[in-house]
């Protein structure tokens, strides 16, 4: 008779414990269960936990940072949001988007600095250049080289590291973008010091990340909300955990509110139906390809946004001037 | 042995329970040695597979995939695609618990019961009366009073109260997670789980390697802290606090001991305080499985099979080649047969053949031609299977429940050490919780007072370096 043993699947992915990024403890409950519905990039099964003290939602156990290529595939969406590939949705974003970033830019100097940071295949970039001023110098930075080369391509400045890695300027940009990005990164406090260094005292941060504080994840957060976009998300914010994330870093808080995006909703319904082994044509009808689910839940989330319930956050913090940061200390 | 370090907590068993606050505890940086008797961690936990090809673990126990998911195990989980139990009364099985209120008889009665409950609101003396009084006479005595009787192995009248536990939520959920299991094809976990909430996605799964690669899994990292065939002989208490015990003749300091030792056994081990004395009275039922191998599957009409009818030897009957296919070789089966006994009663010392002869003739009922059909047969005993909640240490045992030992800087976890019907994902988080909460109050209060040790002072001072040193 043999006894059995545990032994790892040969396909599994490295993993390592992760506690609260507020707190720096892992006392938390658990919230949801699920599994790459997306890529499928690993059998693993992923957990999303709640910290009992700070509320913030993270995932843990995580995949180790050896993983990243493996759980950010070679087709992944925000290297290739290409206008090829995307069509009509590509174009509607852009429009879109360049309305809402000019609105973040608004009172910048002719020469603004600006930097986003997590800038994938540059697609934001890309926006500011066509819509914005054109003495604006634009860079962006990923650790990812498909990034640099997908900026190479459309022409952009695009450092490969991260804020805290990469010997940029301190104290110089005056805006600095961090859209979709802050949920993934291992480190956010890390991240945050790091955008707060480089921007110049009363230049400007602008954030956008899920909200777990919506309709979206009331109704699927158990498991196929498109905001865990697992294993890829690692920390997942509200109103109260940003604006103490930004608190702890230095910033001054200058508009936290929620703003429309369809994408969790198309995906958490694709994710449903993944799970449920729904027929192929069915899925495809939800996905970033889909104008037609977009728009419906574009429609249904601007509803949403008006009574603050928004899909996403958006923050607007900013580095305190000089004169305050005297008195401060 | 007097160290002037800082002691580790020191953990009295190397089970799950055992294994999760080790790990809770390393996780915040305190110092941990697990003591274990046996010459392999989780010995009762480990699962084998004949040369059959029949596996067996020592008590099913369930796994959800939350629980697989926290320990990083999902990837190596099978979904357990349905789970669902019967009982069988007068020749008829009714699918429990949602089946039975298709009777009218017990229907009326549970409606007269509750009426009767609005104008009597003391609270019930016993289990046969808290029983009554929820379900009605009619369900009461003909099920789940004989139920509980066989299970527990003493009249309904002297049982506690508590015995009876509510499912959680109400029929309308449970209903529904029904439902969301049969269109998964996943035994969603229902009433598996009471630290964390119920939802139609958790629900049980079995690591490839059966429960043992839980315990393996939980293991990992921990190989230095543990000392094996370590059995723990004293524990010493000082001035009401844990400081320190003794095994195989040598004796250590603790900053706090952890016991997953059955909670009867507890007072025995503990010197220099009596506050443990009452835990002393509780009991454990002692069980046997029977494990009948068999040619067929599908042979009970569910998963488990209750059998509140007096005529039956055993309560229950499990063929968990329903839920878990992968238990025995492809047109085969196992029927487990679970009879209640006292430890070194008839029952307890009949031989195996024996057990299974007999066992086979209380399934005919069910199975007919099972005796053609066998195969063979392996019998397992253990003789603390559940805890038996009697009238007569309630209150100890509420005690213990929601205020622990009553000894500073001494826990009692685990199933056994909790004296509760905890499952596995409960006794995760339960412990868990429970060395998180101990963990605080060390580095609150790093120097346990201990009389023959170095100063306080000096203690305390080395003791939050030394906390800080390990990570």
């Amino acid at each position: 008779m043999q006894a059995l043993r545990w032994a790892p699947t040969p396909d599994g992915l490295a993993m390592e414990p992760a506690r609260c990024c507020l707190c720096g403890l892992d006392d938390s409950d658990p919230v949801a269960v699920g599994e790459d519905f997306e890529y499928r990039t690993s059998p693993e099964v992923f957990r999303a936990v709640r910290c009992r003290r700070c509320d913030l939602v993270y995932l843990n156990p995580r995949p180790a940072p050896t993983e990243l290529s493996r759980i950010y595939p070679a087709d992944y969406h925000a290297y290739d949001f290409s206008p090829e590939s995307f069509g009509l949705v590509h174009a509607v974003r852009r429009r879109l988007e360049a309305r809402r970033m000019l609105a973040w830019c608004a009172g910048l100097p002719d020469d603004a600095r600006i930097l986003d940071v997590g800038c994938g295949d540059g697609f934001h970039l890309e926006v500011l250049k066509e819509f914005g001023r054109p003495g604006w110098r634009l860079e962006g930075i990923d650790p990812d080289p498909r990034a640099v080369e997908a900026g190479a391509r459309r022409g952009l400045t695009v450092h490969r590291g991260t804020v805290q890695t990469l010997d940029l300027p301190r104290s110089t940009y005056d805006l600095a973008l961090h859209i979709m990005t802050l949920e993934h990164v291992d480190d956010p406090i890390g991240v945050l010091e790091g955008i707060h260094d480089v921007l110049r005292p009363g230049g400007r941060c602008v954030i956008v990340t899920d909200n777990v504080e919506s309709p979206d994840f009331r109704l699927f957060g158990g498991r196929h909300w498109g905001g865990y976009h697992f294993p890829r998300h690692l920390h997942l914010f509200s109103k109260k955990t940003l604006g103490a994330a930004a608190a702890r870093v230095g910033f001054e808080v200058e508009s936290l509110r929620t703003i429309v995006s369809p994408v969790n909703w198309v995906y958490s319904i694709r994710n449903l139906l993944v799970d449920l082994q729904g027929p192929e044509w069915l899925v495809e009808r939800f996905s970033l390809r889909s104008p037609g689910a977009l728009a419906a839940f574009t429609v249904l989330d601007a509803v949403n946004a008006r009574v603050g319930r928004g899909a996403v956050l958006n923050a607007v913090l900013r580095r305190p001037p000089l004169h305050v940061s005297a008195k401060a200390n | 042995m007097r160290s002037h370090k800082t002691p580790p907590v020191a953990i009295v068993g190397g089970g799950i329970a055992g294994l999760t606050a080790a790990r809770a505890l390393r996780e915040r940086a305190i110092p941990v040695r697990i003591f274990e008797a046996g010459t392999e961690l989780a010995g009762l936990a480990r699962s084998f597979k004949d040369e059959q090809g029949f596996s067996f673990d020592f008590g099913a126990h369930f796994v959800t995939n939350r629980l697989a998911a926290a320990l990083d195990m999902g990837a190596v989980c099978r979904t357990v695609p349905r789970y669902g139990e019967v009982v069988r009364k007068g020749g008829r099985y009714s699918a429990y618990p949602l089946g039975l209120l298709a009777n009218p008889r017990h229907d009326l009665s549970a409606a007269s019961a509750r009426l009767r409950a609005l104008f009597d609101r003391t609270p019930p003396r016993d289990a046969a009366e808290a029983f009554r009084r929820e379900y009605g006479e009619a369900f009461a005595d003909e099920i789940a009073l004989p139920l509980v009787e066989a299970w527990a192995g003493a009249p309904a009248d002297r049982l506690a109260p508590s015995v009876l536990q509510k499912l959680p939520g109400s029929i309308l959920r449970t209903l529904l997670m029904r439902a969301a299991g049969r269109l998964t094809h996943r035994a969603v976990a229902i009433g598996y789980c009471r630290e964390q909430p119920e939802s139609p996605h958790v629900w049980h799964v079995y690591p490839e390697g059966g429960m043992g690669a839980l315990c393996a899994r939980l293991a990992e990292g921990l190989e230095e802290t543990v000392s094996l065939q370590s059995r723990v002989e004293k524990i010493y208490v000082v001035d009401g606090r844990a400081v320190g015990l003794r095994v195989n003749g040598k004796d250590f300091d603790a900053a706090a001991v952890i016991s997953t030792a059955p909670i009867h056994v507890l007072p025995k081990l503990v010197e220099g305080t009596d506050a443990l004395a009452p835990f002393a009275a509780f009991k454990f039922r002692a069980m046997t499985f029977c494990n009948l191998h068999l040619h067929g599957r599908g042979l009970l009409p569910d998963v488990v099979v209750w059998l509140p009818e007096r005529g039956f030897r055993t309560f229950r009957v499990t063929e968990a080649t329903q839920s878990m296919p992968w238990l025995a070789p492809e047109g085969k089966t196992t029927l487990t047969i679970d009879v209640g006994c006292h430890a070194g009663d008839a029952w307890w010392q009949l031989s195996e053949e024996a057990v299974i002869d007999r066992c086979l003739d209380d399934v005919r009922p069910l199975v007919p031609d099972v005796r053609e059909r066998l195969i063979g047969g392996r019998v397992l005993r253990t003789p603390i299977a559940y805890p038996v909640f009697l009238r007569e240490y309630e209150n100890a045992r509420r005690r213990l429940s929601e205020d622990g030992t009553g000894v500073a800087g001494l826990l009692s976890v685990g199933r056994n050490g909790e004296f509760d019907h905890l499952l596995m994902e409960d006794v995760y988080y339960r412990t868990l919780d429970r060395a998180r909460r101990l963990a605080d109050e060390l580095r609150r209060a790093p120097a346990p007072r201990n009389a023959p040790s170095p100063t306080p002072a000096r203690r305390r001072g080395k003791a939050a370096v030394a906390s800080r040193a390990v990570s």
